[in-house]
């Protein structure tokens, strides 16, 4: 018994070791102490963290879809979800995946960095084993992630894990406001994870987005404390959401599943594929 | 961009007291500007995500019961604010202050700090 789950572990560990960064020993303390549960410091919902939502972002866009935003911004007076997808369950994707609705872990392997985030199960994979990006590969909502850990005081410990992530698939928007990123899924995010030098409980992602939506890069700075004795609740969007899109219009279903209007005076669904009989 | 951690976490904090308490998406179908205080009985409490709903059976002037389907935060919010799935069940007598939908049907949001027992209790302690 004892040599058969032996031969079980030999036999994962060597699929672990699949790519040819994994062959090399891992040294564990050349990395950060990531380790723990990494809960959001600031207000729930924003993307920069030292302003309100909405308007209040004070976000870099071009005339175009400052105009894309007002208009998101005038059915959500109606009471409506304007541009934000996430209502439907569409993952946040990336950047507003970093606003951190609920806390997040981080796994370093020798090849890869992996950010596992409470909130809708969503995941990040950063390569770190030298790779460069994909040219064929389809977009998805967390996007393609390079990393690669920074030394820049030749300590012989990593401090800094630097990250480039491209190739994102619409619809998203910064923030549940409807924040607007460019339809052209052109969005770069760039990133530094790092501890704060006077607190290793505390951890910075300094975060940079470059999107043709904005005039000029916009940088934010977020900020995350160290939980070491977490607890995790999972999140699966699909289980309970009562909210539903019904030919462009908003919906909410009520406790027995019944649809109910979510905005005044919104017109019931057209229900012309259910010809009433005579 | 370095900065002091101090500086840091007092701004963060105070970003958060002021800012909205709502949830990872638009809660604009609900109106924040004019909240209302329903009793009655606990139906359902779904621990569900992306967000707990609390089905509450209310009885109107009329004599009449209807559910009202209130939306809160998410499981993973409720749970690090003190609330659970045992909170709350088939029978409790509460009030709560909601946001109600702008439509005008039987729905709102709820903040679990606003939920009460019947005798004044609240069900999870003020933030």
């Amino acid at each position: 018994m004892l040599l058969k789950s032996m031969l079980g572990s030999i036999a994962l560990i060597a699929a672990l070791a699949g790519s040819a960064a994994a062959q090399q020993p891992f040294d564990q303390s050349k990395y950060p102490d990531f380790a723990g549960q990494w809960l959001r410091v600031g207000p729930l919902g924003v993307f920069d963290s030292t302003k309100p939502p909405g308007r209040g972002q004070q976000a870099p866009l071009t005339p175009e879809y400052q105009k894309i935003f007002e208009a998101n911004l005038a059915e959500v007076a109606k009471g409506g979800f304007g541009d934000d997808p996430v209502y439907t369950c569409i993952p946040e994707g990336m950047p507003r995946a970093m606003n951190l609705v609920l806390p997040m872990e981080i796994v370093i392997t020798p090849g890869t960095t992996y950010i596992l985030m409470e909130y809708l199960s969503m995941l990040r994979r950063i390569y770190t084993d030298g790779r460069g990006f994909p040219s064929d590969d389809d977009p998805s909502w967390m996007g393609y992630s390079i990393g690669r850990w920074t030394d820049p005081d030749a300590s012989g410990r990593y401090t800094a894990l630097e990250v480039e992530t491209r190739n994102l698939k619409n619809p998203r928007t910064f923030d549940p406001s409807g924040l607007p990123v460019h339809q052209d899924g052109q969005t770069v995010v760039r990133e530094r994870f790092y501890l704060d030098k006077d607190n290793p409980d505390i951890m910075h992602d300094q975060i940079t987005v470059e999107d043709h939506a904005l005039t000029h890069p916009w940088t934010v700075l977020k900020t995350m404390k160290r939980e070491r004795k977490p607890i995790w609740v999972e999140s699966i969007c699909a289980e309970g959401n009562v909210h539903v899109n019904i030919g462009g219009l908003h919906y909410m279903l009520n406790g027995e599943g019944e649809l109910m209007p979510a905005m005044k005076d919104e017109a019931p669904p057209d229900l012309k594929h259910f010809p009433t009989k005579k | 961009m370095r900065l002091q951690s101090t500086a840091v976490l007092a701004g963060l904090a105070l970003a958060a007291a002021t800012g909205g308490a709502s949830a990872h998406h638009s809660f604009a179908m609900f109106d924040m500007e004019h909240p209302i205080e329903i009793s009655g009985t606990v139906k359902e409490f779904k621990f569900v995500s992306p967000h707990t709903l609390l089905i509450v059976e209310v009885k109107g002037t009329d004599g009449t019961v209807k559910d009202w389907t209130l939306e809160g935060g998410a499981p993973g919010l409720l749970v690090r604010d003190g609330m659970t799935a045992k909170s709350l069940k088939p029978g409790d007598e509460i009030k709560v202050t909601i946001n109600p939908l702008h439509s005008g049907a039987e729905g709102g949001s709820y903040q679990p700090q606003q939920v009460k027992f019947k005798d004044g209790t609240p069900v999870v302690a003020p933030k």
